[in-house]
């Protein structure tokens, strides 16, 4: 039986993979996809730590989780959509220029 | 965590990053083989030092294993594969994959509606806008990523950082067995105790009911939100300015 470590372990590999992910690609629905996979991440050591404490707290919180999860992809897509229509692409580099 | 276990695990992330690094998609030659040989490489070597901290391997060690082996490689694809449409696949599975380690960590309920609501509505979401917004061939901001090296060194850190500690905390203090009980005593287990759909409804509805309102009106907010935001009618900029290169964006006053 896995105790508590290998499954943050787990966890914290997915979240990882999420950040470079988010930080290296450039479609702007690839870059929401690994906030997702991020997510997954979190969800697996909410629910370790419940197991760890012998509580239902954690698998409460990732409940909440899976909300913020569908409101944040709601949104999100509804502002990539807006952005498509105004450049013609998906490209993260055409809003650049509030870089200095 | 010994120190030698540590530096093992910091060895095996930094061959799993230059995996990961060879993988992102970027100018010159592919070199998807070297880099998932490198990926698989290094996926087994954290394979084995995991194992080899169990002593007994039963059912549920195996399928831990097994279910976290598929997570971890479906999510290296999803960051790597140029083509969005994969990505969200391969994100499907990676979906699949983390509902069988909540169904191992005796968290039913999760498991199902992270499937329904993942795989079901918002996988969906990104399907349609990726469909939405499709344009021939591989657009160039596919096959070039940004910084990949920087990237998979902050990846590289945090991981790290986050997996060195991890062994320090407790164990479950009573593990709870998952591995097939017969019939005779699952029923007893169940009418022992409630389920883990009862319980979660049971906290959801008592202790948390006030943030189970905030939820449902927050989800109001944002598909008012998001519909508003649909509905704005926008100027097509397709035909503006040519893009300017890098560093010389937003330049185009004088300085002081």
């Amino acid at each position: 039986m896995p105790g508590i470590a290998e499954y943050l372990i787990i966890g914290a590999i997915l979240f990882a993979l999420g950040l470079v992910g988010f930080l290296s690609r450039r479609n702007l629905i690839v870059i929401f996809l690994s906030t997702e996979v991020m997510f997954q991440g979190v969800v697996i050591n909410a629910v370790a730590f419940a197991r760890l404490h012998h509580h239902i707290d954690g698998q409460a919180f990732a409940l909440f989780q899976l909300v913020i999860a569908a409101v944040e992809a709601g949104l999100a897509l509804g502002m990539v959509v807006l952005l498509y229509r105004r450049r013609g692409s998906l490209d993260a580099e055409a809003w650049s220029l509030m870089r200095g | 965590m010994t120190p030698t276990t540590a530096y093992l695990l910091y060895s095996i992330f930094a061959i799993g990053g230059v995996g990961i690094y060879l993988l992102l998609p970027k100018a010159g030659k592919p070199q998807t083989l070297a880099g998932a040989v490198i990926g698989v490489l290094s996926v087994a070597g954290l394979l084995a030092v995991l194992a080899a901290r169990v002593i007994l391997p039963d059912a549920t060690t195996a399928y831990f294993y097994l279910f976290a082996t598929i997570a971890v490689l479906a999510a290296a694809r999803v960051i790597t594969h140029p083509k969005p449409v994969y990505c969200a696949l391969y994100f499907v599975l990676v979906v699949i994959a983390v509902a069988a380690l909540l169904v191992l960590q005796r968290a039913e309920f999760l498991a199902v509606a992270l499937i329904m609501i993942y795989a079901g509505a918002i996988l969906v979401t990104y399907l349609f806008v990726i469909m939405l917004a499709h344009q021939g061939g591989s657009p160039v901001y596919d096959r070039r990523s940004r910084e990949p090296l920087l990237a998979v060194l902050a990846g590289f850190l945090l991981m790290a950082a986050v997996a060195g500690r991890a062994e320090d905390l407790p164990q479950p203090a009573s593990p709870p067995t998952v591995a097939v009980p017969t019939a005779d005593a699952q029923d007893a287990a169940s009418q022992q105790r409630d389920s883990n759909t009862s319980a979660i409804g049971t906290a959801v509805m008592t202790k948390y009911v006030v943030a189970l309102e905030i939820a449902g009106v927050l989800l109001l907010v944002a598909m008012v939100g998001a519909i508003a935001m649909s509905r704005k009618k926008v100027a097509v900029e397709r035909f503006a300015a040519p893009p300017k290169p890098i560093g010389q964006a937003g330049r185009e006053v004088e300085p002081y």
